[in-house]
């Protein structure tokens, strides 16, 4: 069916919306990437099969449902039981029995699979009731773990392309720039860019063919929030593409997806597809005068294949390698054409601002950092996972409130925020509010929302070691600073870890790390040395005790640390079995002993003993 | 006012003066170029003396792949742009008259330029065999 | 025509033309390693960065490569700051690590007071310092043939895949135009040796001397239309067929003159 006209789609919305709802009670599968990977589609099979066998009245083989991600993959597969909200983890195909049994059938709540929360260790039965959710302001993920991303009558039912609809018979290009700018949106990719800015001056650019480009690249490791947005809610995505091509007068558009994001690519293509069977993509897109197409480019599977002059060569099918440029990329981008080049998120947001409007986006969040922002949660942390909040809350709030803090009663040490080439915060900045500004004049960015968090077991200066090897793989070689100069970086790092470095070397790091910074081509190498300069900025301390006394606060760094077998060994013999050299004696309920001139600091008896016995320093 | 470079070869001695002035005028870090005229024998006594014939469709510069070689409009003469030219030897092997040759001593390309409008060939030959007159 | 102020001193210039050819044109040395005439310009190595501010940029500056940032009016460039300096040095340092044995690295890095680099020497390091001269002459040439391959600290320049490239055709216009000498070619026999690959050299049908190579001149003759016979006799045998054809022409207007 075509649907060509406003009164179609409101038409079309009703009947979906009528088949959306009918099922009074609904199972719902979370069938996102997380879940699936934990065996969700055979929870969902199975799910079908016992609903259709026992003949539940009020639950049919309708009722149950499969969405994409909630963002709580950690404690996947998720299992909703709607309209009550009971909300049930980490379900194997074992649990449906029971499940259709007891609260399909019997209406009750089973305890053992329900969440427990991370700070009072009560089950909670209701998923709005979890911290996790209730803390959080969905508008970019407002759809996901919703509706199903392969229906678009899912999508239609729950308010999708009523927005485009309305930009296209209410608005003129002029007046949704002009919405998006006073909504204060700004891009979500890393930079921040004020998103209306962008579009005014892209939509000015005299040339016959614009461009408008998604970037779903997400080259951070850890950050998955642009997967599951395009897995989970993908006509969002096309919408907001549409409702820009409208504003900018664009007649092509690509989304350029991750390489490594196959999933992605099918839902996305699927969700192509269906838009364009019903006249919402397309030539003369809901019978109006703007025809607009969507292709998919995929990546080149390199992190510098996300910075804008590199992904635009790349969809033009050349080496994804960054250009210096001094004509920006909204007037010559693509082809040389002028092109809109917004992050996943910034897409998926734009419709709701045009449906909500401005005043009411504006008025989330801070004044500088409108709306709210989706981070990905990770390591040392209780609830891992996605979340999005409202711009301007504290990092103490995300990571204690929302995640739960820092798992085995460790203690925060600090979290890194922006992706690879991000930077560290300490304790003493958890109180800062989360937005564009205050993270960059703290040192560290927003860059595509990861937050990895970090006990005190870590060495500050191993993790920038880390970090930095991560983009000394990933730069692109063209240019010298970030080439040679990361590399060199990485190598003074290293041996600040092995205890080898002197002060010289570490004076020389600052020179060199400024090098890079203003040197480099490319965004990749000029915040590529942000990992050393916010550990340096904030632990000093710990760079100066590895250099001064060879000793690693945090004890990671194998050449600085010494393991040693404590009272507390009730000589189980675990760690004898596990060490790869052969340090540890003893014999069975007698305290082990360690031989330090053996011992290769690998840590595997430290990980395997349960009484804390194994001491480092 | 238009020049034209003129050459009479039965006025030539093949005396090498030319040679000589064309070497030196082009000197490069106190060494003196490779002469981009000769006088050539064709038979006892009798000379020619070769040099480039400026073409009007120039083989020399079609065949730069670079755009080294241009026209000075006010000379007439091709010029060979050194900062471009990447010695890959198409114009000598592409000029019909053997006029784009190689300085084996500064590792370049190069090929007569009418020294910039004043051509010391003409200027030094005692026979008048080579001339630089003024036309218009 | 801009007006802009380089070094404090006012100067006019072609609108959109590159700074580095203004303030080279000024007789002021700014250190370039990537820069050549004949290629469009790529920013890789740096050196010519140069600081930038406007009137109305409120004391606001910013470093921007003088290859590759077109003149416009109002601008006010410095060309030498102590920060400048620094960075430089700090860019042959990191090249002194990397290529210690190219002699145009060494010699660069001496003006900036280096002798040996402050970093580790680079076991895989060779000369190649990575200014693509040779992949932009080879891709204005039409050819394309190599190109940098790998990522990051690893990247070379090669065929594609790392294999001889096919599209080769043996000018020696990427191993002329390279400017620290690292890419290996021989003549010999009547055969020229480049990137793995041996290619037929033309040699003069009088002299045997040996021209350029059968690919080029097929290529020469395809693109630009030469004669292919052209191509077969070396220049110094056409000055001497040329003597021959004038010098008779020469005898006959003698003779009919007498
Ligand atoms: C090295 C590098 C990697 C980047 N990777 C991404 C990415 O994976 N996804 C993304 O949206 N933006 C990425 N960016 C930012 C983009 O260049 C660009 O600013 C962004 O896509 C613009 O969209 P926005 O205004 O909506 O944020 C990257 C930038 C750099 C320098
Ligand atoms: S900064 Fe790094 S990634 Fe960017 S162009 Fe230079 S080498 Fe490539
Ligand atoms: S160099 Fe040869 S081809 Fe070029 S103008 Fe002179 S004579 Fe003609
Ligand atoms: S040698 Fe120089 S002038 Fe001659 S064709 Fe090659 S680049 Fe052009
Ligand atoms: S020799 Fe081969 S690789 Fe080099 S410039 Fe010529 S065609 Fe290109
Ligand atoms: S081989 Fe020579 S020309 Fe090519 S990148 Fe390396 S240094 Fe530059
Ligand atoms: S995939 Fe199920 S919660 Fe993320
Ligand atoms: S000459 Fe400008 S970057 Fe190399």
């Amino acid at each position: 069916m075509r649907i060509d006209s406003i009164e179609k789609l409101d038409k079309w919305r009703k009947e979906c919306r009528r088949t959306f709802e009918a099922p009074k009670r609904k199972v719902i599968v979370c069938l996102g990437e997380g879940c699936l990977a934990n065996g969700s589609e055979e929870v969902f099979n199975e799910f079908k099969k016992l609903v259709a066998e026992k003949k539940i009245p009020d639950v049919t083989v309708e009722s149950v449902a499969k969405t994409g991600c909630h963002g709580f993959c950690a404690l996947g597969p998720l299992v909703i039981i709607e309209p009550d909200g009971t909300f049930y983890t980490k379900v194997s195909k074992g649990d449906v029995a029971k499940i259709v049994d007891k609260t399909l059938i019997g209406h009750e709540i089973i305890d053992k699979l329900l969440y427990t929360d991370a700070k009072t260790a009560e089950k909670v039965a209701n998923y709005e009731k979890i911290p996790f959710y209730a803390r959080q302001q969905r508008i970019s993920l407002r759809h996901c773990g919703t509706i199903d991303p392969h229906k678009i009558t899912d999508y239609i039912a729950v308010g999708g392309y009523a927005a485009l609809g309305k930009a296209l018979t209410t608005m003129t290009p002029q007046q949704v720039i002009d919405e998006i700018t006073k909504s204060g949106l700004r891009g979500r990719g890393g930079a921040g860019f004020p998103t209306g800015k962008k579009w005014a001056t892209c939509a000015k650019a005299p040339a016959d063919v614009h461009y408008v480009i998604c970037n779903g690249d997400e080259g951070d490791p850890g950050a998955f929030s642009d997967r599951t947005t395009m897995g989970s809610d993908p006509h969002s995505v096309l919408e907001g593409m549409i409702i820009c091509a409208y504003a900018v007068g664009s007649h092509q558009g690509y989304i350029y997806v991750r390489e490594e994001y196959p999933l992605a690519v099918v839902t996305l293509q699927k969700a192509i597809d269906e838009a364009k069977q019903h006249g919402l993509l397309g030539e003369h897109i809901l019978g109006t005068e703007l025809s607009f197409d969507i292709k998919i480019s995929r990546g080149g599977g390199a992190f510098v294949c996300g910075e804008s002059s590199a992904l635009m060569r790349s969809v033009a099918g050349e080496v994804g390698e960054p250009r210096a440029k001094y004509i920006r990329s909204v007037i010559k981008g693509l082809h040389d054409q002028p092109t809109v080049l917004n992050n996943v998120e910034t897409y998926a947001t734009v419709p709701a601002i045009v449906e909500r409007g401005a005043d009411w986006f504006a008025g989330i969040g801070t004044k500088k950092s409108t709306g709210t922002k989706v981070f990905s949660l990770a390591g040392k942390i209780k609830n891992t996972g996605l979340v999005e909040v409202p711009m301007g809350i504290t990092l103490r709030e995300i990571i204690f409130d929302i995640g739960g803090g820092v798992p085995d009663g460790r203690k925060f040490k600090a979290v890194q925020t922006g992706g690879p080439s991000g930077g560290c915060l300490p304790e003493g900045k958890i109180d800062l509010p989360v937005d564009f500004d205050s993270l960059t004049e703290a040192g560290s960015m927003m860059g595509s929302g990861g937050m990895v968090i970090m006990d005190d077991r870590t060495c500050m200066v191993e993790v920038a070691r880390y970090f930095l090897s991560f983009l000394v793989s990933e730069s692109c070689g063209k240019c010298v600073p970030c080439r040679e100069g990361l590399y060199q970086l990485r190598e003074l790092c290293a041996k600040v870890c092995d205890g080898e470095a002197t002060e010289e070397d570490l004076a020389l790091m600052e020179r060199l790390a400024k090098t890079i910074k203003v040197g480099s081509l490319c965004g990749l190498g000029q915040s590529g040395p942000n990992p050393f300069l916010s550990t340096l900025l904030y632990f000093r301390d710990e760079y100066l005790a590895h250099i001064r006394d060879k000793k690693c606060p945090g004890g990671v760094c194998r050449k600085l640390i010494t393991y040693a077998i404590t009272d507390a060994c009730t000589g189980c013999m675990a760690c004898i079995s596990v060490c790869p050299v052969h340090a540890i004696t003893g014999e069975r309920k007698k305290k082990h002993v360690l031989d330090k001139n053996i011992c290769d600091r690998c840590g595997s008896c430290y990980a395997v003993c349960k009484f804390d016995a194994i001491e480092i320093s | 006012m238009t020049y034209r470079y003129t050459v009479n070869p039965s006025r030539c001695t093949g005396c090498r003066t030319c040679e000589l002035a064309c070497a030196f005028t082009h000197t490069q870090e106190q060494k003196p170029g490779r002469s981009r005229i000769y006088p050539i024998a064709y038979g006892p006594d009798r000379f020619v003396p070769v040099t480039c014939l400026q073409c009007d469709d120039a083989s020399c510069v079609k065949s730069c792949l670079f755009d080294a070689l241009k026209r000075n409009e006010t000379t007439g003469a091709i010029e060979l742009d050194k900062d471009r030219c990447v010695n890959c030897r198409a114009c000598v092997a592409a000029c019909p008259f053997g006029c784009a040759l190689v300085d084996d001593v500064h590792d370049q390309v190069v090929k007569c330029d009418l020294c910039g409008g004043s051509p010391a060939c003409a200027r030094f030959c005692p026979t008048k065999a080579l001339e630089y007159k003024r036309i218009a | 025509m801009v007006q802009m102020t380089i070094n404090g001193k006012v100067v006019k210039a072609p609108d959109g033309e590159m700074l580095l050819t203004v303030i080279r044109r000024q007789g002021i040395d700014v250190p370039a390693l990537c820069d050549h005439a004949a290629v469009e310009p790529c920013g890789s190595c740096r050196m010519c960065l140069v600081e930038i501010t406007r009137e109305d940029w409120n004391g606001w500056k910013k470093y921007v490569t003088s290859c590759l940032y077109p003149s416009e009016n109002g601008l006010i460039v410095s060309t030498h700051t102590p920060e400048l300096q620094e960075i430089r040095r700090n860019i042959m340092d990191l090249y002194l690590a990397r290529c210690p044995g190219s002699e145009l690295v060494q010699k660069m890095a001496e003006e900036y007071g280096l002798t040996r680099t402050s970093y580790k020497t680079i076991p895989e390091g060779d000369n190649c310092i990575m200014c693509y001269a040779c992949t932009r002459i080879c891709e204005v040439l039409g050819r394309n043939a190599i190109s940098a391959v790998h990522r990051g600290h690893a990247k070379v320049i090669s065929g594609p895949f790392d294999d001889p490239p096919p599209d080769c055709i043996g000018c020696l216009s990427c191993a002329n135009i390279c400017p620290t000498d690292v890419i290996e070619w021989h003549d010999q026999d009547g055969t020229r040796a480049i990137w793995g690959r041996t290619f037929d050299l033309i040699s003069c049908r009088q002299c045997g001397k040996g021209i350029i190579t059968r690919d080029f001149a097929e290529y020469l003759k395809e693109k630009r239309q030469i004669p292919a016979d052209y191509f077969e006799i070396c220049d110094d045998c056409k000055r001497v067929e040329l003597a021959r054809k004038m010098g008779g022409l020469v005898d006959l207007a003698k003779e009919v003159a007498s």
